[in-house]
C-alpha cells in the first residue's frame, strides 16, 4: 500500500518549522541583531551605502553630530571602462 | 537625460584631495540613515528656509548645482547638525528607542508611532519643535497623529491600548522615570 501521507505531514512541518527558525536566526546575525531590511529602493541603497561609510558596518548606526575625519573624503566615484 | 548603454563597474577611485582652502570647511553630520529618518521631522520645522533656498539654487542652478550653491549647502549642514545637537542634548533616551525601533522594522515610520509619540512630545516641551508634514489636508488627521495605524505590522502596534497596559509597556521600555 505504500505509507499514508497523514503520517508524514508532522515531519513536514516539523521541517518547515526548523527551516524557518534556522534561516530567521541566520539572517539575523548577518544583519547585527536586527531584523533583514527588504524593498530596498535606491534610496535606502545610497543611505546604506553612506552608513557603511559612516560606521563600517552596512546596518551600522550612530547619531553622532559630527562626522569622524576623513568622511568627507571617503566617497567612491565608480569607474568604468572606457568605451572605445 | 539621454539613454545609454548600463555599463557594470567594478573599480572605485576615492579622491582624497580636500577642498581647497579659500572654500570653508564644515564638518560633515555624523548621523546615519535611522536618526536622521527620525530627527527629519524636526530637521524640516527648523531648517525649512535654508532647505528651501538650497534646492532652489539647486533647480535653478541647470546642472551647475554641486559647485554653484555650495553656499546654501553650507548652511543646510549647520542647520541641521544644530537641531541633531539639540535632540541629542535634550531627549537622547527617546531619540535612540524611536531610531533602534525605526531600524528594526526596515525603516517604516508606522511601525514605531509609539516612541515616536513620546519623541515628538520631548521635542515640543523642549525645543518647540513640532513635526507637520508637509502638503498633508489640513481638515484631516495628519498619519502620526491617528489612533489606529493601519498598516503596522502586528496588532499590538496597530490600536490603541488602555491606559494600564501602556504605562507598563512604557515602564518596561524607558524605565521608571519618565
Amino acid at each position: 500500500m505504500g505509507v499514508p501521507f497523514e503520517t508524514l505531514l508532522p515531519y513536514a512541518i516539523m521541517m518547515f518549522g526548523i527551516t524557518g527558525g534556522a534561516l530567521t536566526k541566520v539572517k539575523n546575525m548577518q544583519n547585527g541583531g536586527k531584523r533583514p531590511r527588504h524593498s530596498i529602493d535606491a534610496w535606502d541603497r545610497q543611505m546604506m551605502e553612506r552608513d557603511r561609510r559612516l560606521t563600517g558596518w552596512l546596518r551600522g548606526q550612530t547619531d553622532n553630530v559630527k562626522a569622524p575625519a576623513g568622511f568627507e573624503l571617503n566617497n567612491p566615484w565608480k569607474v568604468e571602462p572606457l568605451i572605445q | 537625460m539621454t539613454s545609454r548603454e548600463p555599463r557594470f563597474n567594478q573599480h572605485v577611485l576615492i579622491d582624497t584631495t580636500p577642498l581647497p582652502d579659500h572654500i570653508p570647511k564644515v564638518q560633515e553630520i555624523g548621523a546615519s540613515s535611522a536618526p536622521l529618518l527620525s530627527a527629519s521631522y524636526f530637521i524640516g520645522a527648523r531648517c525649512k528656509a535654508y532647505n528651501d533656498d538650497y534646492m532652489q539654487c539647486k533647480t535653478e542652478a541647470n546642472g551647475r548645482g554641486e559647485l554653484d550653491c555650495m553656499r546654501e549647502g553650507r548652511k543646510v549642514t549647520r542647520c541641521a547638525a544644530s537641531v541633531l545637537e539639540d535632540i541629542n542634548n535634550s531627549c537622547l533616551t527617546y531619540f535612540r528607542k524611536h531610531w533602534e525601533c525605526l531600524e528594526n522594522n526596515n525603516q517604516q515610520l508606522w511601525q514605531c508611532r509609539r516612541f515616536e509619540g513620546k519623541l515628538n512630545n520631548c521635542v515640543f516641551e523642549k525645543l518647540g519643535l513640532e513635526k507637520k508634514i508637509p502638503g498633508a489636508p489640513e481638515n484631516e488627521v495628519q498619519v502620526h497623529l491617528r489612533k489606529r495605524q493601519i498598516f503596522a505590522d502586528s496588532i499590538r502596534d496597530q490600536i490603541p491600548w488602555p491606559e494600564a497596559v501602556e504605562k507598563a509597556r512604557d515602564e518596561r521600555d524607558f524605565g521608571k522615570a519618565q
